[in-house]
């Protein structure tokens, strides 16, 4: 690595230096090192090597805060165990704050006095990022976001070809001959929103959505070019970057006049954009934002669509996306519209809150890099898959499925990895 | 495998040094033992949008070319067309959740 500059360095502080941040001075001195985090973590748990317990990555940042923020520290940074911000520190914060946490929250959940070690691991992100120090596969993936308005960088043109081609699909299906794919209409009820992977490489699951609207008889549209609902920017630690993206979603909502917002089948990004999205853009938003899976229960509890669980009659089991259950709340929500559509359900265990990452969070897909680690790390979720014994993963996370189905051939699972939207569309009972 | 410089996801790091041993090669360690003529016509789509746009393909592309289902691409390839066909193409890793 070149020398860290002082520039690099100030800006990287800047951040710790924030008196406002009552949160994080709180969570940097707060931790009472009684270990229970280590067997949380999916690193420490199978990488046994110290440097991935949680308590151990709150220390690294916590380390620079007495070096520069506290008087005893800025005199004997050794008697508080204090370290200067130089390039080995940078790199093995780049090594352990990037490729060694999904920043799933597992051990937050787990604290004996709740830091919250996954906003910590974020701030030392942030650091990182201040000092031009994203790891370039995660960073190439917000630029792509940054440059064409979706992180894959799909041209327009294709991504409208595509759509059409789903919908003709579609309508060659017995009952959904009249079904649409709406592009660019405004004033709809629903702004529906897509992970970038879906129309590029696994586009079954937009026309699953599609029949549900169509049998829902929803009022929806897709935009032809701001569809992205991810936010890489909740990973880099760039927030600039992330209010860039957020921005994208929000103007496209009022520019086509939709009521609600539904964010696709996506843990970061209902994250990012839900949660999060409103301190990136600094105000609240003007419209509502959900989730597609609340809206699909919705509709179940409404009766505005039937299903028939024997038409899913395989064993079922539920992933749950730490950003959507752990980090947001939606464990009940998952589960009725899961057990709604299937007729053979069975939970993994542990399951809900305590449930462990697919092990590509926070970013970890998109960094080629740490892929050893996260496909080790991985075999936690793996085993949890096989004890169920079920023959089709349920997650409402296409992060969460592309790392599912590569664990699942890798360690010989031979399960099939489904979205909500898709075990839903395959119970529809239409009306003739 | 070869003196070939791969990333840390299996793919090619400089695609120009692909060749037709390298995919059979790739393929294998994904467990596919033989790619058969439907494989190779995907491979082929892959590639040709690569030394032409810069980038993978979108799967639509792939099946109209081809003449391939959807289906017919996931099972010839069960990684999926990035982790999967793309890899065995000798394509840089895509960006995204892939």
């Amino acid at each position: 690595m070149n020398k860290l500059t002082k520039a690099q360095i100030d800006a990287a502080l800047k951040l710790l230096k924030m008196p406002a941040d009552s949160k994080l001075v709180t969570h940097l001195n707060a931790c009472v090192h009684c270990g229970l985090c280590g067997t949380s973590c999916m690193y420490y748990t199978t990488l046994k090597e110290p440097r991935y317990m949680p308590a151990r990555k709150v220390e690294m940042v916590a380390s620079l805060y007495r070096r520069y923020c506290t008087l005893t520290g800025k005199i004997f940074p050794h008697l508080v165990h204090a370290r200067e911000l130089d390039e080995q520190m940078a790199e093995e914060m780049i090594d352990v704050l990037f490729g060694g946490c999904t920043m799933c929250g597992r051990c937050v959940k787990h604290c004996s006095i709740g830091v919250d070690i996954a906003y910590i691991v974020r701030v030392g992100r942030q650091m990182l990022a201040a000092m031009g120090l994203v790891p370039a596969t995660l960073q190439a993936t917000v630029d792509a976001a940054l440059n064409t308005g979706n992180n894959m960088g799909i041209p327009t043109e294709e991504f409208v070809d595509t759509i059409q081609w789903m919908e003709e699909d579609m309508q060659s299906e017995e009952g959904f001959e009249k079904a649409t794919i709406p592009l660019d209409k405004e004033g709809c009820h629903v702004l529906y929103t897509l992970n970038p992977r879906e129309p590029k490489f696994f586009p079954l699951s937009i026309s699953a959505m599609a029949k549900v609207f169509y049998a829902a008889k929803e009022s929806w549209t897709l935009s032809s070019t701001m569809y992205d609902v991810t936010n890489y920017g909740l990973f880099n630690g760039n927030n600039e970057q992330a209010g860039v993206i957020a921005k994208h979603l929000h103007d496209e909502v009022l520019k086509l006049k939709a009521e609600t917002l539904i964010l696709g089948e996506c843990g970061h990004g209902s994250r990012a954009t839900r949660w999060e999205g409103p301190n990136y853009l600094g105000q609240a938003y003007e419209f509502e934002v959900r989730t597609v899976v609340e809206l699909i229960n919705d509709y179940i509890r409404s009766g505005r669509i039937k299903l028939n669980p024997a038409l899913n009659a395989e064993k079922v089991t539920l992933h749950d996306p730490c950003n959507l259950v752990r980090n947001g709340g939606l464990l009940q929500e998952l589960r009725f519209a899961v057990r709604q559509s299937c007729a053979d359900f069975v939970e993994m265990n542990p399951c809900g809150n305590d449930n462990y990452c697919c092990g590509g969070g926070g970013g970890q897909l998109a960094m080629s890099e740490y892929n050893e680690r996260r496909l080790k790390i991985g075999e936690i979720k793996a085993n949890q898959i096989r004890a169920t014994g079920a023959k089709v993963v349920v997650t409402p996370c296409h992060n969460c499925v592309d790392q599912l189905t590569q664990l699942s051939h890798h360690y010989k699972l031979n399960v099939k990895i489904k979205t909500i939207a898709e075990i839903v569309a395959d119970a529809l009972v239409m009306e003739k | 495998m070869s003196n070939l410089e791969f990333d840390g996801d299996g793919f090619l790091i400089h695609p120009e040094t692909w060749t037709k041993e390298v995919a059979d090669e790739i393929a294998k360690a994904d467990g596919i033992e033989n790619l058969t003529e439907q494989h190779w016509a995907v491979i082929k789509v892959i590639r040709q949008s690569y030394e032409e746009k810069g980038m993978a393909p979108m799967v639509r592309v792939i099946c109209k070319e081809t003449g391939l289902k959807l289906k017919d691409i996931y099972e010839l390839f069960p990684l999926g067309p990035a982790r999967g066909a793309c890899r065995v193409a000798g394509l840089p890793k895509p960006d995204g959740c892939v």
